[in-house]
Protein backbone atom coordinates (compact mmCIF):
# COMPACT_ATOMS: atom_id res chain seq x y z
CA UNK A 1 0.00 0.00 0.00
CA UNK A 2 1.29 3.31 -0.82
CA UNK A 3 1.08 6.16 1.48
CA UNK A 4 1.61 9.96 0.15
CA UNK A 5 3.70 11.26 2.84
CA UNK A 6 5.34 13.80 0.38
CA UNK A 7 4.33 16.39 2.73
CA UNK A 8 6.67 14.73 5.21
CA UNK A 9 9.34 13.34 3.19
CA UNK A 10 10.18 16.60 1.52
CA UNK A 11 12.29 17.63 4.95
CA UNK A 12 13.40 14.14 5.52
CA UNK A 13 17.64 14.97 4.91
CA UNK A 14 17.35 18.43 6.28
CA UNK A 15 15.47 19.05 9.34
CA UNK A 16 15.45 16.95 12.64
CA UNK A 17 14.35 17.42 16.44
CA UNK A 18 17.09 16.19 18.81
CA UNK A 19 16.01 14.35 21.72
CA UNK A 20 15.91 16.26 25.07
CA UNK A 21 14.11 15.32 28.76
CA UNK A 22 16.95 12.26 29.27
CA UNK A 23 17.30 10.74 32.17
CA UNK A 24 15.67 13.30 34.85
CA UNK A 25 12.84 15.51 32.45
CA UNK A 26 13.19 18.11 35.26
CA UNK A 27 12.42 20.54 32.52
CA UNK A 28 10.16 18.84 30.79
CA UNK A 29 11.21 19.45 27.58
CA UNK A 30 10.59 16.73 24.63
CA UNK A 31 12.65 17.70 21.99
CA UNK A 32 15.00 20.51 20.30
CA UNK A 33 15.40 21.96 17.54
CA UNK A 34 18.99 23.00 16.61
CA UNK A 35 18.87 25.78 13.86
CA UNK A 36 22.16 25.42 11.83
CA UNK A 37 23.22 29.12 11.38
CA UNK A 38 26.16 28.74 9.21
CA UNK A 39 29.09 31.04 10.55
CA UNK A 40 26.27 32.17 13.02
CA UNK A 41 25.57 34.81 10.07
CA UNK A 42 22.05 36.06 9.88
CA UNK A 43 19.95 38.68 8.99
CA UNK A 44 16.98 40.81 11.43
CA UNK A 45 14.28 39.95 9.48
CA UNK A 46 15.20 35.98 10.10
CA UNK A 47 16.09 36.29 13.73
CA UNK A 48 13.13 37.83 14.29
CA UNK A 49 11.43 34.64 12.59
CA UNK A 50 13.15 32.75 15.04
CA UNK A 51 11.88 34.97 17.78
CA UNK A 52 8.47 34.65 17.11
CA UNK A 53 8.77 30.53 17.02
CA UNK A 54 10.74 30.49 19.76
CA UNK A 55 7.55 32.48 20.94
CA UNK A 56 5.19 30.05 19.49
CA UNK A 57 6.45 26.90 20.16
CA UNK A 58 9.62 27.19 23.16
CA UNK A 59 8.04 29.08 25.93
CA UNK A 60 9.77 32.45 24.43
CA UNK A 61 13.38 31.19 25.19
CA UNK A 62 16.34 30.24 22.58
CA UNK A 63 19.92 29.85 23.12
CA UNK A 64 22.99 29.93 20.83
CA UNK A 65 24.96 27.20 21.14
CA UNK A 66 29.08 26.78 20.97
CA UNK A 67 28.57 26.13 17.66
CA UNK A 68 26.67 29.15 15.97
CA UNK A 69 23.55 27.66 15.72
CA UNK A 70 20.00 28.57 17.84
CA UNK A 71 18.60 26.19 20.06
CA UNK A 72 15.14 26.04 21.00
CA UNK A 73 13.55 23.30 23.11
CA UNK A 74 10.12 22.01 24.50
CA UNK A 75 9.38 21.48 20.73
CA UNK A 76 6.79 19.16 20.03
CA UNK A 77 6.80 16.50 17.52
CA UNK A 78 2.76 17.63 16.12
CA UNK A 79 4.29 20.79 15.64
CA UNK A 80 7.52 20.28 13.42
CA UNK A 81 5.80 20.36 10.10
CA UNK A 82 4.57 23.84 10.44
CA UNK A 83 7.91 25.17 12.30
CA UNK A 84 9.85 23.10 9.57
CA UNK A 85 8.28 24.94 6.75
CA UNK A 86 9.19 28.39 8.06
CA UNK A 87 12.22 27.39 8.71
CA UNK A 88 12.24 26.15 5.05
CA UNK A 89 11.18 29.67 3.93
CA UNK A 90 13.87 31.54 6.19
CA UNK A 91 16.57 29.29 4.39
CA UNK A 92 17.57 26.99 7.26
CA UNK A 93 17.68 23.70 8.18
CA UNK A 94 19.07 21.90 11.28
CA UNK A 95 21.70 19.48 12.17
CA UNK A 96 20.64 15.76 12.29
CA UNK A 97 21.50 15.49 16.18
CA UNK A 98 20.91 13.68 19.61
CA UNK A 99 19.30 10.63 18.16
CA UNK A 100 21.11 8.04 19.80
CA UNK A 101 21.61 5.88 17.02
CA UNK A 102 23.23 2.42 18.53
CA UNK A 103 25.23 1.95 16.10
CA UNK A 104 27.89 3.98 13.65
CA UNK A 105 25.52 5.63 11.42
CA UNK A 106 23.81 8.55 9.93
CA UNK A 107 26.73 11.00 10.55
CA UNK A 108 26.22 14.33 9.19
CA UNK A 109 28.21 17.49 8.79
CA UNK A 110 27.22 19.76 11.32
CA UNK A 111 26.79 23.39 11.29
CA UNK A 112 30.58 24.84 10.32
CA UNK A 113 31.60 27.66 12.69
CA UNK A 114 33.11 30.34 11.27
CA UNK A 115 35.32 33.03 12.75
CA UNK A 116 32.18 35.31 13.63
CA UNK A 117 33.91 38.70 12.38
CA UNK A 118 34.67 37.51 9.10
CA UNK A 119 35.11 39.87 6.24
CA UNK A 120 34.99 42.64 8.99
CA UNK A 121 37.94 42.40 11.39
CA UNK A 122 40.62 44.84 10.65
CA UNK A 123 43.60 42.54 10.82
CA UNK A 124 42.06 39.47 9.20
CA UNK A 125 44.50 37.28 6.71
CA UNK A 126 41.60 35.80 4.80
CA UNK A 127 37.87 35.64 4.57
CA UNK A 128 36.53 32.46 5.26
CA UNK A 129 32.59 33.13 4.31
CA UNK A 130 33.12 32.41 0.58
CA UNK A 131 34.77 28.69 1.73
CA UNK A 132 31.84 28.45 4.61
CA UNK A 133 29.02 29.09 1.99
CA UNK A 134 30.34 26.85 -0.75
CA UNK A 135 30.45 24.21 1.97
CA UNK A 136 27.30 24.66 4.11
CA UNK A 137 25.78 24.63 0.49
CA UNK A 138 27.38 21.11 -0.52
CA UNK A 139 26.64 19.21 2.68
CA UNK A 140 23.19 20.78 3.58
CA UNK A 141 20.65 17.85 2.27
CA UNK A 142 23.63 15.90 0.71
CA UNK A 143 22.56 12.46 0.47
CA UNK A 144 26.02 11.24 0.02
CA UNK A 145 26.73 12.83 3.44
CA UNK A 146 23.98 11.63 5.29
CA UNK A 147 25.19 8.54 6.71
CA UNK A 148 28.26 8.61 7.64
CA UNK A 149 30.10 6.78 10.22
CA UNK A 150 29.42 9.52 12.97
CA UNK A 151 29.14 13.67 12.60
CA UNK A 152 31.54 15.47 11.50
CA UNK A 153 32.61 19.41 12.61
CA UNK A 154 34.29 21.60 10.57
CA UNK A 155 35.99 24.95 11.47
CA UNK A 156 37.49 28.31 9.49
CA UNK A 157 39.02 31.07 10.73
CA UNK A 158 41.04 33.69 8.70
CA UNK A 159 41.79 35.98 11.72
CA UNK A 160 45.08 34.26 13.29
CA UNK A 161 42.68 33.49 16.62
CA UNK A 162 41.53 30.56 17.81
CA UNK A 163 38.12 32.45 17.83
CA UNK A 164 36.74 28.79 16.68
CA UNK A 165 38.05 26.69 18.97
CA UNK A 166 39.52 24.93 15.89
CA UNK A 167 41.48 22.15 17.92
CA UNK A 168 38.13 20.37 19.19
CA UNK A 169 36.94 20.07 15.54
CA UNK A 170 37.32 17.26 13.07
CA UNK A 171 38.61 19.50 10.25
CA UNK A 172 39.64 23.00 10.93
CA UNK A 173 40.52 25.58 8.29
CA UNK A 174 43.44 28.11 10.00
CA UNK A 175 44.55 30.91 7.74
CA UNK A 176 48.13 31.57 8.06
CA UNK A 177 50.93 33.40 5.88
CA UNK A 178 53.82 31.44 3.70
CA UNK A 179 55.99 33.67 2.64
CA UNK A 180 54.08 36.37 1.01
CA UNK A 181 50.98 34.39 0.25
CA UNK A 182 48.02 33.81 2.53
CA UNK A 183 46.32 30.11 2.48
CA UNK A 184 44.95 27.82 4.65
CA UNK A 185 46.89 25.37 7.11
CA UNK A 186 44.87 22.47 8.35
CA UNK A 187 44.38 20.84 11.89
CA UNK A 188 42.20 17.46 12.38
CA UNK A 189 41.26 14.59 14.42
CA UNK A 190 40.27 17.13 17.28
CA UNK A 191 37.31 15.84 19.36
CA UNK A 192 36.99 15.91 23.13
CA UNK A 193 34.10 13.50 23.73
CA UNK A 194 34.58 10.18 25.80
CA UNK A 195 34.77 8.62 22.07
CA UNK A 196 38.29 6.57 21.38
CA UNK A 197 40.98 7.22 21.72
CA UNK A 198 39.52 9.56 24.39
CA UNK A 199 39.82 13.39 24.21
CA UNK A 200 41.97 14.69 21.57
CA UNK A 201 43.13 18.11 20.35
CA UNK A 202 43.49 18.43 16.64
CA UNK A 203 47.02 18.44 15.06
CA UNK A 204 48.36 20.26 12.56
CA UNK A 205 48.84 18.22 9.60
CA UNK A 206 51.71 20.60 8.29
CA UNK A 207 49.91 21.41 4.73
CA UNK A 208 49.74 24.49 3.23
CA UNK A 209 46.36 24.58 0.82
CA UNK A 210 45.61 27.56 -1.35
CA UNK A 211 42.08 29.52 -1.37
CA UNK A 212 41.38 28.01 -4.59
CA UNK A 213 41.89 24.57 -3.39
CA UNK A 214 40.09 24.30 0.41
CA UNK A 215 36.69 23.51 -0.87
CA UNK A 216 38.24 20.39 -2.44
CA UNK A 217 40.51 19.71 0.46
CA UNK A 218 37.70 19.52 2.74
CA UNK A 219 35.54 17.33 0.41
CA UNK A 220 38.16 15.17 0.01
CA UNK A 221 38.72 14.93 4.16
CA UNK A 222 35.26 14.74 5.24
CA UNK A 223 34.89 11.55 1.67
CA UNK A 224 37.98 9.87 3.69
CA UNK A 225 36.32 10.15 7.02
CA UNK A 226 33.26 8.78 5.42
CA UNK A 227 34.53 5.51 3.44
CA UNK A 228 37.13 4.81 6.48
CA UNK A 229 36.44 5.48 9.89
CA UNK A 230 34.57 2.21 11.56
CA UNK A 231 31.29 1.16 11.27
CA UNK A 232 31.76 -1.75 13.48
CA UNK A 233 31.85 0.39 16.61
CA UNK A 234 30.33 3.49 17.36
CA UNK A 235 33.09 4.17 19.90
CA UNK A 236 35.35 4.20 17.00
CA UNK A 237 33.55 5.74 14.50
CA UNK A 238 35.09 9.67 14.91
CA UNK A 239 36.95 11.13 12.36
CA UNK A 240 40.30 11.26 15.99
CA UNK A 241 40.22 7.26 15.34
CA UNK A 242 40.65 6.93 12.07
CA UNK A 243 43.98 9.71 12.38
CA UNK A 244 44.99 7.70 15.69
CA UNK A 245 44.99 4.57 13.87
CA UNK A 246 46.62 5.53 10.25
CA UNK A 247 48.72 8.13 10.97
CA UNK A 248 49.43 11.69 9.70
CA UNK A 249 51.66 9.60 6.91
CA UNK A 250 48.85 7.44 5.46
CA UNK A 251 46.20 9.86 5.96
CA UNK A 252 48.61 11.98 3.72
CA UNK A 253 48.66 9.68 0.82
CA UNK A 254 44.76 8.83 1.09
CA UNK A 255 44.51 12.97 0.51
CA UNK A 256 47.13 12.71 -1.96
CA UNK A 257 45.37 9.55 -4.13
CA UNK A 258 41.72 11.67 -3.51
CA UNK A 259 42.76 15.23 -4.69
CA UNK A 260 45.41 14.24 -7.19
CA UNK A 261 48.88 16.19 -6.09
CA UNK A 262 50.57 16.28 -2.78
CA UNK A 263 49.59 19.57 -0.49
CA UNK A 264 52.35 22.21 -0.52
CA UNK A 265 54.14 21.84 3.58
CA UNK A 266 53.76 24.38 6.11
CA UNK A 267 55.38 23.78 9.51
CA UNK A 268 54.45 27.40 10.59
CA UNK A 269 52.56 28.33 13.68
CA UNK A 270 48.49 27.94 13.30
CA UNK A 271 47.39 31.11 15.13
CA UNK A 272 49.80 34.06 16.25
CA UNK A 273 47.60 35.55 18.59
CA UNK A 274 44.85 35.45 21.10
CA UNK A 275 40.96 36.80 21.43
CA UNK A 276 37.61 36.43 20.65
CA UNK A 277 36.45 39.32 19.56
CA UNK A 278 35.22 40.99 22.77
CA UNK A 279 33.42 44.24 23.58
CA UNK A 280 33.89 46.88 21.15
CA UNK A 281 35.96 47.02 17.89
CA UNK A 282 37.08 48.71 15.20
CA UNK A 283 36.07 46.72 12.14
CA UNK A 284 38.13 47.36 8.77
CA UNK A 285 35.71 49.26 6.58
CA UNK A 286 36.75 52.97 8.01
CA UNK A 287 33.87 54.49 10.56
CA UNK A 288 32.61 51.41 11.60
CA UNK A 289 32.49 49.46 14.61
CA UNK A 290 31.31 46.29 15.75
CA UNK A 291 29.37 45.75 19.16
CA UNK A 292 29.87 42.01 20.81
CA UNK A 293 26.43 41.56 23.45
CA UNK A 294 27.60 39.23 26.06
CA UNK A 295 25.09 36.70 26.79
CA UNK A 296 26.65 34.30 29.13
CA UNK A 297 25.19 30.91 28.27
CA UNK A 298 23.96 32.33 25.42
CA UNK A 299 19.99 32.43 26.33
CA UNK A 300 17.44 35.05 25.33
CA UNK A 301 13.62 36.02 25.59
CA UNK A 302 12.15 36.55 22.32
CA UNK A 303 11.44 39.69 23.43
CA UNK A 304 14.75 40.26 24.08
CA UNK A 305 15.97 39.21 20.49
CA UNK A 306 13.18 40.92 19.04
CA UNK A 307 14.84 44.20 21.01
CA UNK A 308 18.48 43.35 19.39
CA UNK A 309 16.52 43.05 15.96
CA UNK A 310 15.85 46.54 16.48
CA UNK A 311 18.77 47.97 17.27
CA UNK A 312 20.62 46.05 14.79
CA UNK A 313 18.35 47.85 12.06
CA UNK A 314 18.39 50.94 13.62
CA UNK A 315 22.26 51.48 14.62
CA UNK A 316 24.07 49.08 12.47
CA UNK A 317 23.12 47.33 8.78
CA UNK A 318 20.45 45.01 9.86
CA UNK A 319 22.57 41.74 9.86
CA UNK A 320 24.13 40.12 12.59
CA UNK A 321 26.49 37.38 14.34
CA UNK A 322 26.85 34.68 16.31
CA UNK A 323 29.26 33.55 17.77
CA UNK A 324 31.30 30.20 18.98
CA UNK A 325 31.16 31.72 22.63
CA UNK A 326 27.09 32.30 22.39
CA UNK A 327 27.31 35.76 22.06
CA UNK A 328 25.70 37.90 19.26
CA UNK A 329 27.75 40.67 17.01
CA UNK A 330 26.14 43.71 15.89
CA UNK A 331 28.22 45.07 12.67
CA UNK A 332 28.42 48.22 11.03
CA UNK A 333 27.89 50.56 13.41
CA UNK A 334 28.42 54.16 13.37
CA UNK A 335 27.46 55.39 16.37
CA UNK A 336 29.10 53.02 19.28
CA UNK A 337 28.12 55.08 21.98
CA UNK A 338 24.38 55.67 21.46
CA UNK A 339 24.35 51.64 20.88
CA UNK A 340 26.29 50.66 23.87
CA UNK A 341 23.59 52.75 25.69
CA UNK A 342 20.49 51.72 24.10
CA UNK A 343 21.58 48.27 25.08
CA UNK A 344 22.34 49.24 28.56
CA UNK A 345 18.87 50.55 28.73
CA UNK A 346 17.31 46.91 27.07
CA UNK A 347 18.79 45.26 29.70
CA UNK A 348 22.41 43.69 28.77
CA UNK A 349 25.09 44.16 30.60
CA UNK A 350 28.44 45.64 28.53
CA UNK A 351 30.71 45.96 31.06
CA UNK A 352 32.34 44.17 32.88
CA UNK A 353 35.47 41.81 32.72
CA UNK A 354 36.50 39.39 29.58
CA UNK A 355 34.66 36.35 31.39
CA UNK A 356 31.66 37.94 30.32
CA UNK A 357 32.13 37.14 26.82
CA UNK A 358 34.25 34.42 27.13
CA UNK A 359 32.86 32.23 29.50
CA UNK A 360 29.99 29.57 28.64
CA UNK A 361 27.95 27.17 30.14
CA UNK A 362 25.92 23.56 28.38
CA UNK A 363 22.03 23.18 27.12
CA UNK A 364 21.51 21.86 30.84
CA UNK A 365 19.30 24.78 31.63
CA UNK A 366 17.22 23.04 29.30
CA UNK A 367 18.15 19.11 27.84
CA UNK A 368 17.00 17.86 31.83
CA UNK A 369 20.10 15.60 32.42
CA UNK A 370 20.73 17.83 35.80
CA UNK A 371 19.23 19.14 38.36
CA UNK A 372 19.93 22.94 39.82
CA UNK A 373 22.39 24.93 39.33
CA UNK A 374 22.07 24.43 35.95
CA UNK A 375 25.70 24.89 33.77
CA UNK A 376 24.22 28.55 32.46
CA UNK A 377 22.76 29.52 35.47
CA UNK A 378 25.86 28.58 37.39
CA UNK A 379 28.38 30.19 34.94
CA UNK A 380 26.30 33.67 35.33
CA UNK A 381 26.43 33.26 38.97
CA UNK A 382 30.07 32.62 39.21
CA UNK A 383 31.04 35.71 36.49
CA UNK A 384 28.88 38.15 38.52
CA UNK A 385 30.59 37.12 41.85
CA UNK A 386 34.25 37.48 40.72
CA UNK A 387 33.18 40.80 38.94
CA UNK A 388 32.09 41.90 42.35
CA UNK A 389 34.83 40.19 44.38
CA UNK A 390 37.83 41.12 42.11
CA UNK A 391 39.17 43.66 40.26
CA UNK A 392 38.19 43.53 36.89
CA UNK A 393 41.54 44.28 35.31
CA UNK A 394 42.91 41.81 37.42
CA UNK A 395 40.67 39.28 36.31
CA UNK A 396 41.62 40.37 32.62
CA UNK A 397 45.06 40.17 32.83
CA UNK A 398 44.06 36.31 34.51
CA UNK A 399 43.12 35.46 30.91
CA UNK A 400 41.16 32.77 31.49
CA UNK A 401 37.38 31.38 30.89
CA UNK A 402 35.26 29.33 32.58
CA UNK A 403 33.78 26.59 30.86
CA UNK A 404 30.45 24.69 32.50
CA UNK A 405 28.92 21.31 31.40
CA UNK A 406 26.21 19.87 33.21
CA UNK A 407 26.57 16.44 32.84
CA UNK A 408 29.27 14.04 31.82
CA UNK A 409 28.70 14.51 28.25
CA UNK A 410 31.31 17.45 28.11
CA UNK A 411 29.40 19.24 25.48
CA UNK A 412 31.33 22.94 26.67
CA UNK A 413 34.63 21.36 26.19
CA UNK A 414 35.38 22.06 29.57
CA UNK A 415 38.82 20.43 29.23
CA UNK A 416 40.19 23.48 27.41
CA UNK A 417 39.18 25.88 29.42
CA UNK A 418 41.39 27.62 32.58
CA UNK A 419 38.61 26.44 34.81
CA UNK A 420 36.13 23.88 33.31
CA UNK A 421 33.52 21.98 35.46
CA UNK A 422 32.19 18.91 34.26
CA UNK A 423 28.99 18.00 36.00
CA UNK A 424 27.64 15.00 37.49
CA UNK A 425 24.60 13.50 39.33
CA UNK A 426 26.08 11.88 42.79
CA UNK A 427 23.65 10.93 45.44
CA UNK A 428 23.60 12.07 48.79
CA UNK A 429 20.98 10.32 51.46
CA UNK A 430 19.51 8.94 48.17
CA UNK A 431 18.40 11.79 46.17
CA UNK A 432 20.46 12.90 42.72
CA UNK A 433 22.44 16.02 44.03
CA UNK A 434 24.10 17.88 41.18
CA UNK A 435 28.42 18.25 41.76
CA UNK A 436 31.09 19.16 39.93
CA UNK A 437 34.73 17.91 38.82
CA UNK A 438 37.64 21.22 38.66
CA UNK A 439 39.67 20.83 35.69
CA UNK A 440 42.41 23.65 35.81
CA UNK A 441 44.93 24.56 33.53
CA UNK A 442 43.27 24.22 30.03
CA UNK A 443 43.53 26.28 27.17
CA UNK A 444 43.71 26.74 23.48
CA UNK A 445 45.19 29.64 21.00
CA UNK A 446 48.65 29.93 20.76
CA UNK A 447 49.52 27.57 23.43
CA UNK A 448 47.68 24.33 23.80
CA UNK A 449 46.74 22.35 27.37
CA UNK A 450 44.09 20.34 28.56
CA UNK A 451 42.77 21.15 32.15
CA UNK A 452 43.93 18.91 35.02
CA UNK A 453 41.38 17.10 37.32
CA UNK A 454 41.66 18.54 40.26
CA UNK A 455 39.01 17.71 42.31
CA UNK A 456 35.88 15.77 42.18
CA UNK A 457 32.48 15.47 43.08
CA UNK A 458 32.80 18.89 44.48
CA UNK A 459 28.91 20.08 45.26
CA UNK A 460 27.60 22.56 43.55
CA UNK A 461 26.85 25.29 46.15
CA UNK A 462 30.15 24.92 46.96
CA UNK A 463 31.71 25.79 43.33
CA UNK A 464 31.80 29.69 43.74
CA UNK A 465 34.11 29.41 47.16
CA UNK A 466 36.11 26.91 45.22
CA UNK A 467 36.73 29.04 42.59
CA UNK A 468 37.37 32.57 44.55
CA UNK A 469 39.50 30.83 46.53
CA UNK A 470 41.86 29.61 43.62
CA UNK A 471 41.95 33.03 42.65
CA UNK A 472 42.75 35.31 45.97
CA UNK A 473 46.00 32.83 45.83
CA UNK A 474 46.95 33.18 42.29
CA UNK A 475 46.77 36.92 43.02
CA UNK A 476 48.69 36.23 45.83
CA UNK A 477 51.15 33.54 44.67
CA UNK A 478 51.66 34.54 40.91
CA UNK A 479 54.49 35.41 39.32
CA UNK A 480 54.96 38.80 37.31
CA UNK A 481 52.19 38.76 34.26
CA UNK A 482 51.91 34.82 35.05
CA UNK A 483 48.39 34.11 33.87
CA UNK A 484 46.00 31.67 35.40
CA UNK A 485 46.95 28.82 32.77
CA UNK A 486 50.30 29.24 33.52
CA UNK A 487 50.27 29.39 37.55
CA UNK A 488 47.65 26.28 37.57
CA UNK A 489 50.00 24.05 35.21
CA UNK A 490 52.96 25.15 37.58
CA UNK A 491 51.39 24.33 40.29
CA UNK A 492 51.20 20.65 42.07
CA UNK A 493 47.84 18.86 42.47
CA UNK A 494 48.63 19.35 45.62
CA UNK A 495 49.30 22.67 45.70
CA UNK A 496 45.93 22.95 43.87
CA UNK A 497 43.78 21.41 45.79
CA UNK A 498 44.75 23.33 48.74
CA UNK A 499 44.86 26.92 46.85
CA UNK A 500 40.93 25.86 45.95
CA UNK A 501 39.70 26.12 49.91
CA UNK A 502 39.00 29.10 51.99
CA UNK A 503 40.24 28.56 55.61
CA UNK A 504 36.95 27.16 57.56
CA UNK A 505 35.56 26.30 54.13
CA UNK B 1 5.18 8.34 -0.54
CA UNK B 2 5.68 6.13 2.24
CA UNK B 3 5.04 2.34 1.60
CA UNK B 4 3.06 -0.07 4.16
CA UNK B 5 3.67 -3.59 3.40
CA UNK B 6 0.74 -5.88 3.68
CA UNK B 7 2.59 -8.69 6.35
CA UNK B 8 -1.09 -10.71 6.00
CA UNK B 9 -4.95 -10.43 6.21
CA UNK B 10 -5.33 -6.89 8.42
CA UNK B 11 -1.89 -6.60 9.40
CA UNK B 12 0.58 -4.67 8.03
CA UNK B 13 4.29 -3.06 8.92
CA UNK B 14 5.80 0.06 8.34
CA UNK B 15 9.59 0.46 7.74
CA UNK B 16 10.82 3.69 9.18
CA UNK B 17 14.40 2.46 10.17
CA UNK B 18 17.21 5.01 9.55
CA UNK B 19 14.63 8.11 9.92
CA UNK B 20 15.41 10.83 12.83
CA UNK B 21 13.06 12.52 15.03
CA UNK B 22 10.08 13.70 14.09
CA UNK B 23 9.97 11.14 11.15
CA UNK B 24 9.02 7.85 12.61
CA UNK B 25 6.41 9.60 14.81
CA UNK B 26 4.59 11.40 11.26
CA UNK B 27 5.09 8.26 9.26
CA UNK B 28 3.19 6.38 11.92
CA UNK B 29 0.36 8.40 12.73
CA UNK B 30 -0.42 8.91 8.57
CA UNK B 31 -0.10 4.98 8.51
CA UNK B 32 -2.70 4.55 11.15
CA UNK B 33 -5.20 7.14 9.82
CA UNK B 34 -4.82 5.01 6.42
CA UNK B 35 -6.04 1.87 8.05
CA UNK B 36 -9.10 0.23 9.31
CA UNK B 37 -11.00 -0.97 12.55
CA UNK B 38 -9.40 -4.00 13.67
CA UNK B 39 -6.25 -3.85 11.58
CA UNK B 40 -2.74 -4.15 13.40
CA UNK B 41 0.31 -1.98 12.35
CA UNK B 42 3.58 -3.84 13.09
CA UNK B 43 6.48 -0.14 13.46
CA UNK B 44 10.24 -1.10 13.10
CA UNK B 45 12.25 1.26 14.04
CA UNK B 46 16.10 1.99 14.89
CA UNK B 47 15.86 5.33 16.75
CA UNK B 48 15.67 5.51 20.52
CA UNK B 49 14.06 8.53 20.89
CA UNK B 50 11.15 7.10 18.82
CA UNK B 51 10.85 3.81 21.00
CA UNK B 52 9.92 6.30 23.77
CA UNK B 53 7.86 8.67 22.13
CA UNK B 54 5.72 6.89 19.96
CA UNK B 55 3.49 4.51 22.26
CA UNK B 56 3.27 7.62 24.69
CA UNK B 57 1.73 9.91 21.50
CA UNK B 58 0.04 6.95 20.42
CA UNK B 59 -1.45 6.34 24.44
CA UNK B 60 -2.61 9.92 24.55
CA UNK B 61 -4.58 9.56 21.20
CA UNK B 62 -6.52 6.34 22.54
CA UNK B 63 -4.33 3.76 21.04
CA UNK B 64 -4.67 0.97 23.82
CA UNK B 65 -2.14 -2.55 23.89
CA UNK B 66 0.72 -0.89 22.58
CA UNK B 67 3.31 -3.87 22.25
CA UNK B 68 7.39 -2.34 22.53
CA UNK B 69 9.83 -5.20 21.83
CA UNK B 70 13.54 -5.34 21.08
CA UNK B 71 14.24 -7.86 18.06
CA UNK B 72 17.97 -7.20 17.38
CA UNK B 73 20.57 -4.95 18.90
CA UNK B 74 19.25 -1.37 18.06
CA UNK B 75 16.31 -2.42 16.22
CA UNK B 76 12.70 -2.61 17.27
CA UNK B 77 9.08 -3.53 16.82
CA UNK B 78 6.37 -1.94 17.78
CA UNK B 79 3.02 -3.53 17.89
CA UNK B 80 -0.15 -1.38 17.49
CA UNK B 81 -4.01 -2.74 17.62
CA UNK B 82 -6.30 -0.31 15.99
CA UNK B 83 -9.27 -0.65 17.95
CA UNK B 84 -13.04 -0.20 16.11
CA UNK B 85 -13.10 3.17 14.72
CA UNK B 86 -15.85 5.58 15.85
Amino acid sequence: MQLNTDDINRFIGRFSLGRDSNPLNVTGSPHFLRIKIPGGLLDTKQFRRIAELARGYSRGQAEITNRQDIQLHWIDAKDALDIFSIMDEMGFTTDMCGQGFSGARYGDARNIVCCPVSGIDRNELLNGAALLKKLSDFFIGNPDFQDMPRKFKFSISGCGCDCTRAVINDLAFVAVKKNEEIGYTLLAGGGIGASLPGPQLAKPIYVFIKPEDAFTTAVAIIEIHRDYSSRESKSKARFKWLLHTWGLKKFLNTLEEKVGKRPEKYEGAAFIKNGEHEGVQSQKQKGYDYINVPLIGGTFTSDEMISLANLADEYGNGKLRLTPTQNLIIPYVEKKDTLLRRLEENGFQMRGSKLRWTSMGCASDFCGKTKTPHAKDLTKKIVDGLEKQFNIKWLNEAEFRIYISGCPNNCCANLIAEIGLAGKLAKVNGDPKQTYTLLLGGGFGTKLSLGRRVEVDVPAEKISSRIKSLLMNYFKEKEASETLREFCNRCTQEDLKHFLTLPGD
Amino acid sequence: MTNIQRISEKRYSLDVRGQVCPYPELLVLRALQSLSSNDILEIVLDNPPSVRDIPASLAKRGYQEINVSLISKGTWKIIVPIAKRQ
